[in-house]
């Protein structure tokens, strides 16, 4: 196989679910998480011959959030499908623990939703993919001082969201 | 009504500070009753987001990926290789390699990428466990009867490190029992080998995975994982002081 591709394929392709999961989050449709993943891949790919070193998993989530960011407002903009038929990590054969861990769930995808772009994509990075807020600087493309604010106000917003839905 | 040192409390908590800032901190926190109540919900917020909220990959998108892979290496696909390897010649060139690698012990570069490279496998073909089960009573006899090798196994989960199965694996070469782990979302892979006098890696991270290696007895560990530094080195002591 060609040397590349095998290198991709043992860097990159095991952080495929992150870099799903990032695109997800951001642009709120599954389809659209889709193509901005495929695209966001084949970039890389085209791209890894000149990837030296550093974190894989920043380097791709970097491309993730700029596939996004060019995806353009209108197609972000559009409206997102429900919880019902997705990809979650969970499954629970307990229907009473199926069931409110689906409430839970519901709620707190709406309180992510409603967060503006900024502090969706910092609070994403940080408490799904364990970034740190140097990496959190580099894929977004903000001085590190501000992802911290932005950290702080975005967990502000989702308690006092969570408060008023309890 | 913001406490002007919360930002610097929040760097704490996120496991950003280290040496004198992280005590000034703690200190700061240990006396700030504002602080605290934030802490303690910001701590509630994440659990809920990393128990509940992760998107999988869904196979049509690795299929089409795969596809598109295909075309763009305009190659024959993946498996090709290893057919032509097992049809022809290419099986005795393969065999010697796996036999150098017997015969010689690995480098410390070679464990860290075969570890690394291990797990990442077993994350992309999705098959990290072999045998499912929490209970350390049913995955320790089974490593021992596929692998051949029976390292101490223990259930972490009232540290949040719940043990969700276990695998065989190889590891330079060599057979490896591998004990499962989820920390939230994070799989952490416990990879045991018997020592075999190989000189160890130092600690690092690797495609942005965090690899530590240890010996104890006559096997050698390693523990793999994309976590957080904090939890990591969590997950570390508890494996390296568990006695069974």
């Amino acid at each position: 196989m060609d040397d590349r591709r095998r290198r991709f394929e043992a860097q990159a392709l095991p952080h495929l679910d992150a870099a799903y999961n990032l695109a997800r989050w951001l642009s709120r449709s599954p389809t659209d998480a889709d193509d901005i993943v495929q695209d966001a891949m084949l970039r890389a790919f085209r791209a890894f011959d000149g990837f030296r070193g550093g974190d894989v998993k920043a380097w791709l989530l970097t491309i993730v959030r700029n596939c996004w960011a060019s995806a353009g407002a209108a197609s972000r903009r559009r409206g997102h499908t429900s919880l019902e038929d997705e990809t979650l990590v969970a499954g629970e054969a307990d229907p009473e623990q199926t069931a409110m861990r689906a409430g839970t769930r519901r709620r707190l995808d709406q309180m992510i939703a409603a967060l503006p772009e900024e502090f969706r994509e910092v609070l994403i990075l940080r408490e799904m993919e364990d970034m740190s807020y140097r990496e959190i600087a580099d894929i977004t493309g903000t001085p590190i001082g501000t992802v911290m604010s932005r950290l702080a106000r975005a967990r502000a917003m989702l308690r006092e969201t969570a408060k008023a839905c309890l | 009504m913001s406490c002007k040192e919360s930002l610097q409390t929040q760097s704490y908590l996120d496991g950003e500070l280290a040496g004198a800032d992280a005590m000034a901190a703690e200190r700061h926190l240990e006396s700030c009753a504002e602080c605290q109540a934030v802490a303690a919900d910001t701590a509630d917020l994440s659990d809920g987001l990393r128990k509940l909220t992760r998107y999988r990959a869904p196979d049509t998108l690795r299929h089409r990926l795969t596809k598109h892979l295909d075309r763009e290496t305009r190659h024959s696909p993946v498996h090709s290789f290893w057919l032509g390897a097992a049809s022809g010649g290419g099986l005795s060139a393969l065999a010697a390699g796996f036999a150098l690698f017997v015969l010689l012990p690995p480098s410390a570069a070679t464990l860290a990428q075969s570890v690394v490279d291990a797990h990442a496998a077993a994350l992309t073909g999705g098959k990290t466990i072999m045998v499912a089960s929490n209970n350390h009573h049913t995955v320790k006899p089974w490593l021992a009867a596929h692998a051949g090798i029976s390292p101490p196994v223990t259930d972490f989960a009232q540290n949040g490190f719940v043990l969700t199965g276990g695998r065989t694996d190889e590891v330079a070469g060599h057979p490896a029992a591998v004990a499962v782990y989820a920390h939230g979302n994070h799989e952490m892979d416990l990879f045991a080998w018997p020592d075999h006098g190989a000189p160890l890696p130092q600690a690092g991270i690797s495609r942005g995975f965090r690899t530590t290696f240890w010996k104890s007895g006559d096997l050698d560990f390693a523990a793999v994982s994309d976590v957080d530094a904090a939890a990591f080195q969590e997950f570390v002591s508890l494996a390296q002081n568990h006695r069974e």
